[in-house]
């Protein structure tokens, strides 16, 4: 922050000022305004001319996958974020909801038969409830999921366990690739239902790929993660994590469960990946193994590092930039995956706490911690002397 | 069933592939280990050190010497020697390249064990990356990049014949099998000798006993370290090499498989314990070759996979121990 020019930086401070001075009121303003700028932004082209590239970036399908990818970041926020745990392999989880949800609603070659026609809601009256139960059988079994692979593995060290995860992504992938008889191998499985809901007078029923209900739905559960998250965040158990990240021996001497938080925190990120998982599988329709390879893991990782890890609005920013970024410029596509692995390396160097840091996550993350409270904080916030 | 007739049917063919295949990730697995060992951290990017050393095998074999059929004699000899050296001297540089850029400065600043993993990661994927676009149509920063790689895979050429040369147990063994345990074992040797008997050995021995001591003792850390990465990324250079000669083929993302195999073996032998690196990865060639013939040949990975996460919950020190590299 040392190229800011000294006006901006007055106006800056003032805004802050301004915001301390007013907390919490200011802070629920801004989120709530947010939050009404992100449900009409899909409305925006309708209302009004835009330029062209807006209007790509707030399409159905971009904004899907940006609110895909913001629940995905969320739950790799907890893990990586909040308990430090390095997951390299959260693609796993997404796999196991999409496929839960595939094998679930029937489209599985050997679960068609207890289903009676494929379109959702019309040949068997009721079905389309089963799609909501499946979300949370699918939240069940990526939990399952998460604690059987977190269980034995969450005594390791840290670079250890990411490599496990890493292990753990690619055996799941491999497995579905492989298991032809249940997961349809290489070629996946088609067909899987939109979800509905066909309550009293209420009737929605999710299109295709593009429709952006997917967005609003998709939304909704980001929304309500966020508040849940970051409940959880500031409730004992987010002490918990707090303190297992600063000293974990120290922690485990003051009687915090060590292995139980770190579970906890496994099992939330696997549920929250299980969730998108089931959306992102009746979204699109077909699910391939393919879909589900390292290169997620990490693409969902450098969201929540380049938003700043352990900041909940930094990992939906994160989202947004990661999936926004190619949509705007088409021909960096190719170049995603280059510039975000040197966008990690840039990050961890010159600003570890991301783009919206969390306030006390930027002073673990600049290292030294002790040293620069003794010194003061702002003097650590403001200068980046290494 | 099926499993033990398919032991016994291909138990010596197997037992030969897995030497093979495991003097390859022995190789990799001393660059994990040897960095582990001064560092205490996992080089994510090792396997992308191994990747430049195929690709420099590649342009050795395809272009420098245009080899269209294999090579006898003293030309084999010659042609190997001449792409090890430079495929060794890259992949060496390209470790000390990954330490000066994605280690240092978080070295510099004490940060958290988090960041250097995820620096790690973040650099193998650019490197991963950027030999992905160089296929003479892309450009960075306005900059056109050369013509390296690209996406597709990239057929090697034959250096060695693949004809049979003798068999043990009714077991054919070729050229580029013999080969590649020949070159693995002169390397370790080497390197064994390296790390015990020289100075330089010394230093890099009590960098991982005790840094701050062997600082004060006058040996620059900063040095060692450098060096520690050139001499693992020079082993992972003779491996991808050797792999160029056997599997014949590469890729912008070869090094992923291989690499993490290689942390396995160094897992499995005792992370930081450089003969430890050498019996992983021998352990490990085995059991996914033996594995192989008792399932079928998809499921190695997983194999390989599961012998990983086995490892690191029921022994997570390793069979012969963790220790300061020695």
């Amino acid at each position: 922050m040392a190229g800011t020019a000294p006006g901006l930086k007055a106006v800056r401070g003032s805004i802050r000022r301004w915001i301390d001075g007013h907390r919490p009121w200011s802070t629920l303003l801004l989120y709530g305004a947010l939050l009404v700028l992100a449900v009409i932004l899909p409305l925006l082209p309708s209302w009004f001319a835009l330029p062209t590239w807006f209007e790509r970036i707030v399409s159905g399908s971009a904004l899907g996958r940006v609110a895909l990818f913001a629940l995905f970041a969320l739950g790799l926020n907890v893990v990586v974020g909040f308990a430090g745990l390095l997951d390299l392999g959260y693609v796993a989880f997404w796999a196991i909801g999409a496929y839960a949800a595939a094998i679930g609603t029937g489209a599985a070659r050997f679960s068609l038969d207890y289903r009676s026609g494929r379109a959702v809601g019309v040949a068997a009256p009721g079905w389309h409830m089963w799609m909501w139960l499946l979300l949370a059988g699918a939240i069940f079994i990526a939990v399952i999921a998460g604690v059987l692979l977190g269980s034995p593995t969450l005594r390791l060290r840290g670079d250890y366990l990411a490599i496990v995860t890493l292990g753990f992504g690619e055996i799941v992938r491999l497995t579905a690739n492989n298991l032809d008889t249940v997961t349809g191998g290489p070629q996946g499985i088609t067909s899987i239902p939109h979800p509905a809901i066909h309550v009293a007078s209420v009737n929605i029923v999710w299109g295709v790929l593009t429709d952006v209900k997917y967005y609003w739905l998709l939304l909704f559960f980001v929304v309500l993660w966020a508040v849940a998250i970051s409940a959880l965040n500031r409730s004992r158990i987010g002490r918990a994590w707090v303190a297992i990240r600063e000293d974990e021996v120290a922690a485990a001497a003051m009687g915090v469960p060590v292995i139980r938080m770190k579970l906890a925190a496994f099992a939330i990120g696997a549920c929250t990946a299980g969730v998108a998982g089931v959306i992102y599988a009746e979204q699109v329709n077909f699910i391939n193994p393919p879909t589900f390879d390292i290169l997620q893991s990490i693409l969902i990782l450098s969201m929540v590092v380049i938003g700043g890890m352990g900041s909940i609005p930094g990992a939906i920013l994160g989202a947004s930039v990661v999936v926004l970024l190619p949509e705007l410029f088409r021909e960096f596509d190719e170049y995603r995956f280059l510039v975000f692995g040197v966008a990690l390396v840039v990050v961890m160097a010159f600003r570890p706490q991301g783009l919206w840091p969390s306030k006390r996550r930027a002073l673990e993350l600049k290292g030294g911690l002790a040293e620069e409270m003794l010194r003061g904080k702002e003097e650590t916030v403001g200068s980046e002397s290494a | 069933m099926r499993c033990a007739n398919g032991l016994i049917d291909q138990f010596w063919a197997q037992t030969r592939n897995g030497i093979t295949l495991g003097a390859i990730y022995a190789m990799i697995a001393i660059g994990y280990t040897m960095v582990y060992g001064v560092l205490q951290l996992i080089n994510f990017a090792h396997s992308e050190v191994f990747m430049v050393a195929t690709v420099v095998s590649l342009y050795a074999f395809r272009d420098w010497y245009g080899v269209t059929e294999p090579l006898t004699g003293g030309t084999l000899l010659l042609v190997l020697l001449i792409t090890l050296i430079p495929a060794m001297i890259a992949s060496g540089l390209t470790a000390v390249a990954i330490e000066r850029l994605a280690y240092r400065p978080l070295r510099r600043r004490r940060a958290p064990r988090l960041s250097f993993l995820i620096s790690a990661i973040g650099a193998s994927l650019s490197i991963q990356y950027l030999f992905n676009l160089m296929d003479g149509n892309h450009s960075l920063l306005f900059i056109p990049l050369p013509n390296v790689l690209g996406a597709a895979p990239q057929e090697i050429p034959d250096v060695v014949s693949s004809k049979p040369l003798f068999s043990i147990f009714g077991t054919p063994w070729n050229g580029q099998q013999l080969l590649v345990i020949a070159v693995a074992v002169l390397m370790m040797i080497i390197l064994d000798l390296l790390v015990r008997r020289t100075k330089l050995g010394r230093g890099i021995r009590a960098v991982a006993q005790d840094p701050e001591t062997a600082s004060l003792m006058g040996v620059s850390i900063d040095r060692i370290i450098v060096v520690t990465f050139l001499i693992g990324g020079a082993m992972a250079g003779a491996a991808g090499v050797l792999y160029s000669v056997r599997f014949h083929f590469t890729q912008w993302n070869i090094g992923f498989l291989p690499g993490i195999k290689a942390f396995t073996a160094a897992v499995l032998g005792g992370i930081g314990n450089i003969r430890g690196a050498m019996l992983g990865g021998l352990l490990l060639g085995m059991v996914e070759a033996y594995g192989v013939a008792c399932t079928a040949p998809q499921w190695a990975d997983v194999i390989s996979f599961g012998v990983l996460v086995a490892v690191l919950m029921f022994r997570p020190t390793g069979i012969l121990g963790e220790r300061g590299v020695a």
